[in-house]
């Protein structure tokens, strides 16, 4: 390949790319804040999970009984604070 | 009782633990035979290819073997390990050594990693001494209806108990 | 081509810049909500597909690079420089990174091939991985500024051009030089991923921690590229520089290994983050850390600070990497301090006796080895700077100060998985330690009565202490994450009635993270059985004539012929060593020293029969000037096998990692009559 030729197609991807970087295109992804209700879901799983892994935990005989009522009231009582507004912003 | 146990288990683990670090140490060989072999691996190879005396073997090298050779006569004539190291840095400078010296500056080199290493652990335990001080009391299980209700459909969504199939 | 190829890599250039600006422009409109005459989000799409082209582009250059090797376009100086005519076609493909130019531009390829994976896939989460996309295209700049102004690798030839290269280099004309850089080098250049999110995260206040579950993928491949390439690294020292070992703490082994370590203790403490919401502005130091790291690695390699084996490739390209150092530092600060308010932890750790303070202990450990490395690789600067002369500082340092710190954290790997998350008492689970005690002081016991003396005539020998330590150590971390498979096999055995294998199995799919984990951990323990075996070596070297004999361990080594051979590459001579053992001949291998034409270099091909006890490793080291005879070395290494075993199953356990775990909503739980929602399942373990 000449140094022309090199040149040339060097002109042309320049333009294909330019076209597909700028072609008026409308379908693309709009960004939407997350709200609110959608942090509090995920958290809500997060604490799911870190529940059945402390029941797991607790079975497989990591914990003695008074160790594991402790964190599963910790637990539950911000699980239930989370679900509790969940439930408000859902009736809302 | 318990409480004398845990001390005994502490003092033990920092017994351990002293000697472990002496033991890091004081190490180093002093068997006569093996002089050759622990020497070599002090020393650096001079030709610029970064490798141990002991271990330079790369084809062509103009310097390790010569270096070699002086090593062996060192030994047989009866030099200490310092007088050695000393000659051979005297000689082809500080780099030849392959690790700083343990005096002047170069301590520093020692030093620094242990103090390093010391102040993060020393953090560290503080850290989590102000964390566990600062630690919320358990707060008792409130029984209302609402609350019994919440709470029943979390141990029912996270915890199939033993009826569970899994 | 190379007209082209320059061109192409403009036009890379302009598009990441357009990416940048406009990302950077677009989403700034988007955060203040100043209004504008065009859409941000149609800005925003624009700068996304910029990224794409850019990619498209330096793929361009990149092809253009390899379509010269291959055409022997000696009129380009780099392909001059690091190829010829006879040399085979793979090695066409590794002249692309032998040299500094190539490198970078494979550097900046990967980024853009990265890029282009994380642009398509942006609609997980369109807003962050604008962010994430904008940051990219930052580096990406400084990576296409360098390889357009600094290091052109199409930069052509002033006057007649000759009819050959000049030759690859011949160390790097093995086959694991093919694989070993492009791993090494997805590794380095995938943290820049974790880190654009975890820049574009905090930057854009992202609400809760669900970025990190989004990067997780992201940051498991790079460290599973990182671990790969440094270990086929080490097997390429091992195979082909032939003296013996596999790992000679070189600063550029050094620097490779200072991002894996950080790391790792990234890839432990974010799950702190996101389990708790705890530790978020460690972590954000960590990540931003990996990514400096590695462009320190890269400057340290290619910047001819610090002295090393792997001396091709140095040049004056150090000051732009210090200056984009210093931007990057520059630009974490500043967005840490303008948002870390954003980064107060929810919450603390409980207990000491807990997973979290293990996971803090593990990251203080790798930390701090991190420093030692970093601190052993730039002494030598800093004395020249103080005292005014340089130092060494080489294996006798590491071995000292690094092995301590890494056999502690061996024994961490093994206390942390029998701790649970949140909060204990030592009491409670004192009984889970007891087996994995045993198993370590038998092995201690078995260690002294089958031989390895760590005292030797009075005092300590450093060598068969620390290899006692680590395989004890090994034998007890071993036989606790067994024991916590089986443990967690038997709580499942005990809920379905399942078998132990199957329950393992459904364990291990039912939490795929943690279960990989461990194995990655075991993999951890096998790899450090093998280097432990290190402080057995054994060594002979000596003339051998024909028909004479070398003992060495358990076997002899007799020399039955030499022979040459030639081929256009090489010219090569080999001796035929027959291998006994106990009177009889087992086989025969065939070390050989290669004298490449090109580059008129002398190389060493090691002849290596590898068992799983012990490695014979035998050097053909050319002949005795004064007697014509041929000098053989032997090594016997032991348990070096196992090194390599211990990788393919941290790569096997980091694969189980990333398989996504059996969602929790397969299972039909028996509840009582009167409740009928349909219920999540039972047993999850988190990790």
């Amino acid at each position: 390949m000449t140094e022309t030729q090199g040149f040339i197609a060097g002109v042309m991807l320049a333009i294909a790319l330019g076209i597909y970087t700028f072609w008026p295109e409308n379908g693309f992804a709009s960004q939407r804040e997350k709200t609110r209700l959608e942090y509090l879901l995920e958290r809500k799983e997060q604490l799911y999970e870190n529940l059945r892994d402390l029941n797991f935990e607790y079975r497989a005989g990591k914990y003695p009984e008074e160790d594991f009522i402790t964190q599963r009231t910790l637990l539950e009582n911000e699980t239930a604070q989370l679900l509790a507004e969940i439930e408000h912003l859902q009736q809302a | 009782m318990r409480a004398s146990h845990r001390l005994t288990f502490w003092i033990k683990g920092a017994q351990a633990l002293a000697l472990a670090v002496a033991v890091c140490f004081s190490l180093g060989a002093s068997n006569a035979s093996s002089r050759f072999n622990n020497l070599s691996h002090r020393l650096m190879c001079t030709c610029g290819c970064a490798q141990l005396l002991g271990e330079c073997n790369h084809v062509g090298c103009t310097e390790s073997g010569r270096e070699r050779n002086e090593l062996s006569a060192a030994i047989a004539a009866g030099d200490s390990d310092q007088q050695i190291l000393a000659s051979f840095a005297a000689k082809y400078g500080a780099t030849a050594l392959a690790a700083p010296r343990t005096h002047g500056f170069d301590l520093v080199a020692w030093i620094a990693p242990f103090a390093v290493f010391a102040a993060a652990l020393l953090g560290t335990i503080l850290l989590v001494r102000r964390w566990s001080i600062g630690k919320t009391p358990v707060p008792a299980e409130v029984h209302d209806p609402a609350a019994d209700a919440l709470r029943e459909k979390i141990r029912r969504e996270t915890d199939a108990g033993n009826e569970g199939e899994f | 081509m190379a007209a082209f190829g320059s061109f192409a890599l403009l036009i890379a250039l302009a598009l990441a810049a357009y990416n940048l600006f406009a990302g950077t422009i677009a989403l700034r409109l988007i955060a203040t909500g100043q209004p504008a005459r065009i859409s941000p989000e149609r800005l925003a799409d624009t700068a996304r597909r910029a990224g794409i082209a850019s990619f498209i582009a330096v793929t361009g250059a990149a092809f253009a690079l390899v379509w010269s090797v291959f055409n022997n376009d000696f009129s380009i100086t780099y392909i001059l420089e690091h190829s010829n005519r006879a040399l085979p076609a793979p090695y066409k493909f590794a002249a692309l990174w032998s040299g500094q130019e190539g490198s970078l531009l494979l550097w900046a390829w990967l980024l853009g091939a990265y890029g282009f994976v994380l642009r398509l896939t942006h609609k997980t989460d369109v807003k962050l991985y604008a962010y994430a996309g904008t940051i990219l295209a930052g580096v990406q700049v400084f990576f296409l500024a360098v390889v357009n102004f600094a290091a052109p690798p199409f930069s052509l030839l002033r006057g007649a051009i000759p009819e050959d290269g000049n030759g690859l280099n011949p160390l790097l004309q093995y086959p694991e030089m093919v694989i070993h850089p492009p791993m090494l080098y997805l590794g380095y250049v995938g943290f820049t991923i974790p880190f654009a999110f975890a820049l574009g995260a905090l930057m854009m206040r992202y609400p809760g921690e669900k970025w990190i579950k989004i990067t997780r993928g992201w940051t498991m491949v790079t460290w599973l590229f990182l671990t790969m390439g440094i270990f086929l690294g080490m097997h390429w020292a091992y195979a082909v520089l032939g003296w013996g070992g596999y790992w000679g703490w070189d600063p550029v082994e050094n620097a490779s290994f200072m991002p894996w370590l950080t790391g790792t203790a990234f890839l432990h403490s974010v799950m702190m983050q996101e389990r708790k919401g705890m530790m978020k502005s460690w972590n954000v130091w960590l990540i931003f850390s990996t990514f400096m790291l590695s462009i320190l690695g890269t400057l340290l390699t290619r910047g001819g600070l610090v002295s090393s084996v792997h001396a091709f490739a140095q040049s004056s390209i150090g000051n732009w990497f210090i200056a984009f150092l210093v931007f990057v530092l520059a630009v974490c600060i500043f967005t840490y301090i303008l948002q870390r308010s954003h980064l107060k932890s929810e919450q603390h750790l409980e207990s000491l006796v807990s997973r979290e303070s293990s996971f803090l202990f593990n990251n203080l450990v790798l930390l701090a080895a991190c420093f030692v490395i970093l601190w052993g690789t730039l002494f030598p600067i800093l004395s020249e700077y103080v005292q005014g002369s340089k130092v060494t500082v080489g294996p006798p340092f590491y071995n000292r100060v690094a092995v301590p710190i890494g056999l502690f954290l061996l024994f961490l790997t093994g206390v942390g998985p029998l701790l649970p998350w949140r909060a204990t008492s030592l009491r409670a689970i004192r009984r889970n330690f007891v087996i994995p005690a045993i198993a370590l002081w038998a092995t201690v016991i078995v260690c002294l009565a089958v031989g390895v003396r760590p005292w030797k005539n009075g005092s300590l020998d450093a060598g068969d202490f620390y290899a006692l330590v680590a395989f004890a150590l090994s034998a007890g971390v071993f036989t606790a994450i067994l024991s916590e498979f089986l443990r967690g096999a038997g709580v499942i055995h005990k809920q379905t009635r399942r078998n132990l294998f199957a329950a393992m199995y459904l364990l291990i799919r039912r939490n795929t993270r943690r279960y990989g984990g461990y194995i990655i951990h075991i993999g951890v323990v096998i790899v450090v059985v093998g280097l432990a075996g290190a402080a057995f070596n054994r060594s002979e070297e000596r003339e051998l004539p024909l028909h004479g004999t070398l003992p060495i361990g358990p076997y002899t080594l007799e020399c039955v012929g030499f022979t040459q051979d030639s081929n256009l590459n090489y010219n090569s001579e080999y001796a035929l060593l027959d291998v006994y053992r106990d009177g009889k001949k087992q086989f025969q291998i065939t070390p050989e020293k290669r004298v490449y034409l090109a580059s008129e270099q002398p190389q060493t091909m090691v002849a290596i029969h590898s068992v799983p006890g012990w490695d014979l490793y035998v050097v053909y080291e050319g002949t005795n000037p004064d007697t014509g005879q041929p000098i053989i070395k032997a090594f016997l290494n032991p348990l070096v096998s196992w090194i390599w075993a211990g990788v393919v199953l941290m790569v096997i356990g980091t694969f189980i990692a990333l398989v996504p775990s059996l969602a929790p909503a397969t299972a039909t739980v028996r509840v009582p009559a009167r409740q009928s929602a349909p219920i999540e399942p039972a047993l999850k373990g988190g990790d």
